[in-house]
């Protein structure tokens, strides 16, 4: 799969496990793959973000990827379904907070690994990048872009998708901001 | 607005979405649970047994899930 992957798509996986050893994650996943595109210059998913203005949202885009992460991973929509059936997931991470420390519920289970060089991808992110090469594949295109890897991104429900369409990043917004309209 | 707020709104309670959806989340909130109160067990030198006696599950479970790290 890999040798499909045009030059702007590796960077963006090398940027993604740049990410996770500044923020020493034990693990590369879907946040880090984010954070590498939003750094990325002159691609096209440089330019979407540019015309949907999530690159001067860059702070915001982050902040809430740190509010979810503090969350425990626990997207918008996983808080509003608890809040539904009458479970306040707020009240939760802040009493685990006061017993356990701040952060505590998004610390993840591996933080002493962290000297190691080595990373993985989580499978979450290798589900991106699988999913990438079947965006690629459904649009007929022969290269995977980091444009694939963006709206790949968008597709999979979870914390970055859910950021990215508080931000004005659905997977249709990015969709014709990358590639035009459809069809 | 975003396609949950969409669902939300088009979706009315007796909507099986909604409901199944709030299951999906209470999972991913018992596993962020689980795993906090373990690594809490684990510094304070719990053995895996016990940690599996107190979760009602095995030792192996438990170990196989939280040991490599």
């Amino acid at each position: 799969m890999f040798e499909r992957f045009t030059k702007g798509a590796r960077a963006v996986v090398t940027g993604a496990v740049t990410e996770a050893e500044r923020t020493a994650s034990p693990r590369i996943t879907d946040e880090h793959m984010l954070l590498a595109l939003l750094d990325s210059q002159g691609t096209r998913s440089a330019f979407a973000f540019a015309s949907l203005g999530i690159l001067d949202r860059r702070a915001s885009v982050e902040a809430g990827l740190a509010d979810a992460r503090r969350r425990g991973g626990m997207t918008q929509a996983d808080t509003a379904a608890l809040a539904e059936i009458g479970i306040d997931v707020e009240r939760i991470v802040s009493k685990v907070e006061q017993t356990h420390g701040e952060g505590a519920m998004g610390a993840g289970g591996t933080a002493k690994r962290g000297w190691t060089s080595h990373r993985k991808f989580t499978p979450a992110a290798k589900k991106t990048l699988e999913q990438s090469l079947r965006v690629a594949l459904g649009r007929g295109d022969k290269e995977i872009s980091d444009g694939h890897i963006l709206l790949a991104l968008t597709a999979r429900p979870g914390v970055v998708s859910d950021v990215l369409a508080d931000h004005g990043g659905t997977y249709g917004a990015v969709e014709r901001a990358l590639f035009g309209e459809p069809g | 607005m975003t396609d949950a707020t969409d669902l939300a709104e088009r979706a009315g309670d007796r909507d099986p979405r909604v409901g199944l959806r709030a299951v999906a989340a209470l999972r991913r909130l018992l596993e962020q649970l689980e795993a906090v109160q373990v690594r809490s067990a684990r510094n304070q030198g719990w053995s895996w047994q016990e940690i599996a006696a107190q979760l009602g599950v095995s030792r192996q479970a438990v170990h196989k899930k939280y040991g490599r790290q």
